[in-house]
């Protein structure tokens, strides 16, 4: 398998926080990755990291090889790395569609200012709404779904911009279960339509059941990695989840 | 009603054609050419103000800028200036382009005030600049060719043309790509960068835009007056104008622009025809404002748009649904067509 993420002894500090200390992280193209760890030890930080959203003090961060550190944001989803928030954000008083229409992945200026390649992404737009049960709601704004629906709408959108790495922040946290399975089986179904996915998640059945590698992160670094089996029987992880 | 919605526009637009032969007066011409004027400036404030929402208090920066290059070319090369303006505001929005690329790293209040400071900076140089600018006192260019009774319908016809260049611009950018991305950003600018918006590139270049049109009403206008000087060209009301004509008719929407100008140009010259006095006008449309925030954030536009559409179709969907709910059902479904003609 190829390496299709790379983070190289990353750190980062905010204050007298050290977030993120000499981070080393691999994730292999076609997986399904967790990333776990207790309150504040770090996921959140380190999908900011990746996404350019902060850059980082020391370190480097590789996407398929080439170095992505300092990138702006949107370089590095038109890249084809994209990713959601723990706290849902979209566009507000946007619709449903419109959200969908937005993420994009590679501009010229023809397409810039031409509405004519609308209706071809519209088409697509549409196809992903349906995928997650929300063609009914295309025209409603963002705000007056409910919290589940604006949790798959973000997803959804983000597949817009045809990503090749898709990071997703607690994607179950606060959903119910028949949500849970619903959003379990689409990473599923893309992961074997080729999208590499690295998810923070709190839920450990979700994590047990859906990835095949999985990286423990406490105080900022990396505590320990495997396969979810190891992981669970791991002391060091134990030990971090339960305190001492 | 249903022939109304769907022509008003051209009633509208025979409508203004036919204004000056119907108020024969200068004044009238004048007037309204002062208008058209705010009405196309005020379009143009709306691109970077309204759609993006970041809101330029400085904008008379490039309204000075574009009257003082135009009254420049006139004297030092003798150009038309209404030949010269389109062509010289290019200029100016190069300009703000460079400068935007500078301010637009901050956002919020600090815009705001970094326009301010650009505003003051250009007076400032304006006054300074003798040798080119003859200073406080200001500078003189030939009159028009045509006679005086006559002098200010070209002006009138030259500008409605404008304007409706600047609403075309501003309704195709609305409807593209851009657009889409100008006005994500004003919801989340962070989240817009994350999907690979690039931020930067569509401020700067909506910023270019909105300071084109009022570059070249600063251009026509210096004309019109014939004599100008910094404290007017550069005159930080004349940015206001176009804010409170915006807000007023509606922040975002490509009419409120419009439609504010047609409210407050015409009540402007009352107030100063009664009173005589610019203060009592600032006081009345400051007022106003206060009024409008608090009652009608949104602007006379959406907010009688919103009430409408809340009677006859509950859950239509808001403006901006429309606009692309338009393009996927083009042909297909019109249910929601019949108070879509107040929008666009
Ligand atoms: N922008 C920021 N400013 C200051 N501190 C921050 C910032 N972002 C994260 N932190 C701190 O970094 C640590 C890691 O937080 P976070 O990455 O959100 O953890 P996790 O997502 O694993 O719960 C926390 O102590 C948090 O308070
Ligand atoms: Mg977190």
């Amino acid at each position: 398998m190829n390496e299709m993420l790379r983070i190289a002894c990353v750190s980062r500090r905010f204050g007298g926080i050290q977030a993120v200390r000499d981070c080393n992280i691999s994730v292999q193209s076609g997986s399904i990755t967790g990333l776990i760890g207790p309150n504040g030890s770090g996921k959140t930080t380190l999908f900011n990291l990746i996404t350019g959203v902060y850059s980082p003090d020391e370190g480097e961060i590789l996407f398929e090889g080439k170095t992505i550190t300092n990138l702006p944001p949107s370089r590095i989803c038109h890249g084809g790395l994209s990713r959601t928030f723990q706290i849902t954000r979209l566009f507000w008083e946007m619709t449903a569609l419109e959200n969908m229409i937005v993420p994009i992945r590679q501009v010229g200026f023809r397409s810039l200012l031409g509405p004519d390649m609308f209706r071809n992404e519209i088409d697509r737009a549409m196809g992903l709404l349906e995928r997650v049960g929300l063609t009914h709601l295309k025209d409603e704004p963002a705000r007056k779904l409910s919290f589940g629906q604006q949790k798959l709408l973000e997803f959804a959108a983000i597949l817009m911009a045809d990503p090749k790495m898709v990071m997703l922040d607690e994607p179950a946290g606060g959903v119910n279960p028949t949500m849970i399975r619903f959003i379990m089986d689409l990473i599923r179904d893309l992961n074997k339509e080729g999208v590499t996915f690295l998810v923070v998640e709190h839920n450990m059945g979700v994590v047990m059941e859906l990835c095949d590698h999985v990286i423990v992160l406490d105080q900022g670094t990396k505590l320990a990695e495997g396969s979810p089996e190891m992981i669970q029987t791991n002391p060091a992880v134990l030990d971090a989840y339960l305190g001492t | 009603m249903e022939f109304l919605r769907r022509w008003w526009k051209l009633i509208a637009l025979l409508i203004l054609l036919a204004f000056p032969w119907v108020y024969r007066e200068p004044y009238y011409h004048s007037l309204g050419f002062f208008v058209l004027l705010y009405a196309m400036m005020a379009t143009s404030w709306n691109i970077m103000g309204g759609y993006t929402g970041y809101k330029s208090l400085g904008h008379s920066a490039f309204y000075g800028l574009g009257a003082y290059l135009v009254a420049i070319a006139a004297n030092k090369l003798g150009w038309n200036p209404l030949i010269s303006a389109p062509f010289l505001a290019i200029i100016v929005a190069l300009v703000a382009v460079l400068l935007g690329w500078i301010m637009l790293r901050t956002s919020g209040s600090a815009f705001v005030i970094a326009t301010i400071a650009m505003l003051l900076i250009f007076r400032i140089t304006a006054l300074n600049l003798r040798e080119i600018t003859k200073g406080a006192p200001g500078l003189s260019q030939p009159l028009p060719p045509w006679s005086p009774e006559f002098s200010r319908m070209p002006f009138y016809y030259y500008i409605l043309f404008w304007l409706i260049v600047a609403l075309f611009v501003s309704w195709y950018i609305r409807r593209s790509r851009f657009g889409l991305g100008l006005v994500a950003m004003r919801d989340d600018e962070g989240k817009a960068e994350m999907v690979g918006v690039n931020t930067t590139l569509y401020k700067i270049l909506a910023f270019g835009v909105s300071a084109y049109f009022v570059a070249l009403g600063g251009g026509v206008w210096s004309y019109f007056t014939s004599h100008i000087s910094p404290i007017y060209a550069f005159d930080i009301l004349v940015g206001v104008d176009m804010i409170l004509m915006t807000m007023l008719g509606g922040l975002g929407t490509l009419w409120g622009p419009v439609l504010g100008a047609f409210i407050l140009v015409p009540a402007r010259d009352l107030i100063l025809f009664k009173f005589g006095s610019t203060s009592i006008y600032l006081a009345i449309t400051g007022g106003l404002m206060m009024l409008v925030i608090i009652f009608m954030p949104k602007g006379f536009l959406t907010t009688i748009t919103d009430w409408v559409e809340n009677r006859h179709a509950p859950r239509a969907a808001h403006q901006g649904a429309r606009s692309m709910a338009d393009i996927y059902d083009s042909s297909s479904e019109k249910k929601q067509g019949e108070d879509e003609s107040s929008h666009e």
